[in-house]
């Protein structure tokens, strides 16, 4: 007790401290086992862009009167009839091929976001809230993949006039993940036609196409579940581990995670990538950091972290806050793609019948159609 | 503004999330050969991604009926809004139209449905949605 | 006066920092967790990374060795290795098993049992594992490949290596799904030790074993799980289907707790290498078409079907 006087006030300090946390943290719920609970379906229903714009600036935050502004120009664009609308150049487009590609409607794309975050912008770092620039290389690399697209376009009606272009017998610059305008085999359709599902990390869309992810926490592993897109839905483990990534030559598509808790936050650290693997540029190389944070009772928020030397020249971090969902009523649908994809195979069998076609006289030049960009809609 | 709508436009086109991923129909389906079956009997649904398929029976002048495949959207979000599959069932009557594979085969995509309750899908007003029932 | 009820204050709130910290290293960090054989409500703890260790994936009844493509031999009833798996050697061949199946016998009604044989000699063809399909349940659970269990109060997450297919037990009320699945709708509750759960909204699709058994969407499964050590389970599974099956019939077998230090869940990514196996008569030019070894020369020959028949799978 003699010591007491000199212990005092450091105790008083830490009683405080303790106090304050345990307020911050009390709206937060916590599992029985005492870990922040980050259980839940989750989805979002609130419009978010992921970059800036630039008349922003390096404010994250928006005023009430630019909320107000923002607003109106959302619920204006969410009023254009975008695929609801059949016309192509101001004429009904029955019998064209946008009229093909356009077969359904806005109302399979889910309803419009009503709501709007006072964010700027889900990226927070840099500054000015966008991806930092491409390095050189990757500069290079992506328009080098741009013009290989825009050659197989030429001279039909979704791309700029001129000839077919002898890249039409070129293997692709990378491995393809766009939709280019050829389909010679499998490879030529790119990721999403090829049901290659969504890849990590996720950006959420809102709404009901935007879906859903459920997350399931033990003292062992985070396990999310994405149903989102059109069947890109995909399951992802996340162990909470000490052991050592895998070696640097295994590429996985959704690379390999390891999770731990740094205090409340629950922290993924993902490498291994592969070129299947595409994010915003980033192929292999890829590194990403995702920090799960249980803010309210009816928020989540999903920051990640990624770098990629060889993609851009610093590493940018986006968040973005997830809204709880009723678990008795909120549907969390089957992943399937793989096995309802008749349209790859339908693709191949109707370019090589096109082609056939084409042989026998009875039928146009199957490269001189744009069978990729659907009049410029995709 | 609409340096804002521009940004949404290139988050979508650069985007690893696959938004509007739907394949492209141009690549299948002949934008020359419309078709359309007045009193198309539903016999089977596979509720799949990426594309629903509703297979019908039509009705041909003589007689005879002939099998097609109808190629839809994404079931998910018909899901959402509170479709199940008593929606579209074997025995509805529907009108379709769309357009026929290239291959000639008797596949098309789906340019309108109409349902027995005279909902229409694919076009018109995003206010379409779950059926009365 | 004041000074003692600031000291018992700042006392518990020492206390209660030693405490959360304590707490907090044990609970949050979960590495010795998969140790325990209790989780914090007190059921089996099912967390952790499991595999079955039978043949139940190639034929859930007995089998003795015989190759997974049969041809005819010298003797009738002694068949060789057929094409597709000549070069493999003993690696095309589908090893012994004493089978899983209550009184060694599935129930088939006679149509039923006719297909099944049917899709036995034409599995490569038939059998959705070939083509990277979602497997179902229960294939999925005693498929030969790893799937990590992640178990909570109100849900229990199984994600399987193979072809990332998964689902979620709901051990709570949850929305039945508005069309059938693949992996069907699992409801469960604790009866006990035993995890009781129960399959229904199944589709037509899946196949239980690569001998070609399979189910109607009218498949009705009920599974317990019962530990019988830390690190095992007793997998028992009763499956009724009145369009395919006489009565109800019982598998049963053990699922295995890897207990590497390392254990990983790594994706068992099959989609872009079957392409080439269901897609590749479709190719504009031909890309498998010929394989040498040293005393065997493969030639592939792809067959595109008539009309309508070319998208049926």
């Amino acid at each position: 007790m003699k010591s007491a006087p000199r212990f005092l006030p450091i105790a008083i300090l830490v009683g405080a401290v303790t106090i304050v946390v345990s307020a911050q943290t009390s709206k937060a719920p916590r599992t029985s086992w005492g870990a922040p609970d980050l259980q839940g379906i989750w989805n979002t229903n609130t419009f978010l862009p992921l970059e800036r714009a630039a008349k922003f600036g390096t404010r994250p935050t928006m005023t009430e009167e630019e909320h107000a502004q923002e607003l109106a120009g959302l619920q204006e664009r969410n009023k254009r009839p975008g695929r609801d609308s059949r016309d192509v150049a101001g004429k009904p487009g029955v019998g064209t091929e946008k009229d093909v590609a356009r077969a359904y409607n806005e109302f399979w794309f889910g309803d419009k976001p009503t709501k709007l975050s006072y964010s700027t912008s889900m990226v927070i770092d840099p500054a000015d809230g966008r991806i930092p620039a491409f390095t050189p290389d990757a500069a290079q690399r992506i328009a080098a993949k741009k013009e290989f697209l825009a050659a197989l376009l030429q001279g039909t009606s979704g791309g700029r006039p001129g000839s077919i272009s002898p890249r039409r017998g070129d293997p692709s610059p990378d491995y393809n993940l766009d939709r280019i305008n050829r389909a010679d085999g499998p490879e030529d359709r790119g990721g999403p036609e090829r049901c290659f599902g969504n890849g990590v990390p996720v950006v959420m869309g809102t709404g009901t196409f935007g879906g859903v992810m459920q997350l399931v926490q033990s003292t062992d592993s985070v396990s999310l579940y994405y149903d989102i897109g059109q069947g890109s839905g995909f399951a992802y483990v996340i162990p909470i581990t000490k052991r050592p990534h895998l070696p640097k030559n295994i590429q996985l598509y959704r690379g390999d995670a390891i999770g731990h808790w740094e205090g409340d936050t629950f922290v993924a650290d993902v490498t291994n990538f592969s070129d299947e693997t595409d994010f915003h540029g980033a192929r292999e190389n890829l590194h990403l950091v995702m920090r799960f944070k249980r803010v309210d009772a009816h928020t989540l928020s999903v920051q990640f972290t990624v770098d990629d030397p060889t993609t851009w020249t610093k590493s940018w971090t986006a968040v973005q806050e997830l809204e709880r969902a009723d678990e008795k009523t909120t549907l969390v649908l089957e992943p399937g793609c793989h096995e309802g994809n008749y349209g790859l195979m339908g693709m191949l069998i109707n370019t090589r019948a096109a082609e056939k076609a084409f042989r026998e006289g009875t039928g146009p030049n199957p490269a001189t159609q744009d069978n990729a960009t659907g009049g410029g809609d995709n | 503004m609409g340096r804002y709508v521009m940004t949404l436009a290139l988050v979508i086109a650069a985007s690893a999330s696959p938004v509007r991923a739907h394949h492209a129909f141009a690549a299948e389906f002949d934008a020359k050969k419309p078709v359309k079956f007045d009193k198309a009997v539903v016999t089977k649904v596979e509720w799949t991604n990426p594309h629903s398929w509703i297979h019908v029976d039509v009705p041909l002048a003589n007689g005879t009926k002939e099998a097609w495949a109808i190629e839809a959207g994404t079931p998910n979000v018909l899901f959402r809004r509170g479709f199940t599959k008593d929606a579209l069932k074997p025995g509805m009557v529907i009108v379709i139209d769309g357009y026929r594979a290239k291959d000639g085969s008797h596949r098309a995509n789906g340019r309108n449905l109409t349902l027995p309750n005279g909902q229409t899908l694919f076009l018109g007003s995003s206010g379409t949605g779950a059926p009365a029932s | 006066m004041a000074t003692r009820s600031i000291w018992r204050g700042v006392a518990l709130a020492v206390a209660a920092i030693g405490l959360a910290l304590a707490v907090s290293s044990i609970r949050t960090t979960g590495e010795s967790s998969t140790r325990d054989a209790r989780v914090a409500d007190g059921h089996p703890n099912l967390n952790g990374i499991w595999q079955a260790s039978n043949t139940a994936n190639w034929d859930l009844l007995p089998h003795a060795v015989h190759p997974a493509v049969s041809q005819p031999g010298v003797y009738a009833n002694h068949p060789v290795l057929a094409a597709p798996v000549v070069a493999l050697g003993a690696v095309g061949l589908v090893p012994p098993g004493p089978g899983v199946v209550e009184g060694d016998e599935i129930p088939y009604t006679p149509d039923a049992a006719a297909r099944k044989k049917e899709n036995g000699e034409r599995w490569l063809d038939r059998d959705p594992e070939v083509r990277c399909y979602m497997p179902g349940i229960p294939r999925a659970m005693y498929m030969p490949y790893p799937f990590q269990i992640t178990q909570s109060a109100n849900k229990i997450q199984m994600v399987f290596a193979y072809a990332n297919a998964s689902r979620t037990i709901f051990l709570e009320e949850a929305p039945l799904p508005p069309a059938d699945k693949w992996m069907g709708h699992s409801v469960g509750h604790w009866e006990g030790n035993t995890l009781v759960v129960h399959v229904t909204n199944f589709n037509d699709r899946t196949w239980l074993s690569r001998a070609g058994d399979f189910h109607s969407d009218a498949l009705d499964v009920v599974e317990r799980l019962t530990p019988v050590t830390p690190d095992a389970l007793r997998y028992e599974v009763t499956l009724t289907d009145p369009n395919v099956y006489t009565r109800p019939w019982k598998m049963s077998m053990v699922l295995y707790r890897q207990l590497e230090e390392n254990a990983t869940l790594m994706d068992f990514r099959c989609l872009e290498f079957v392409e080439e196996t269901f897609l590749g008569h479709l190719r504009k030019n031909q890309l498998v078409k010929h394989w040498e070894g040293d005393t065997i020369v493969l030639d592939v020959t792809r067959r595109v079907p008539e009309g309508d028949k070319k998208y049926e799978r």
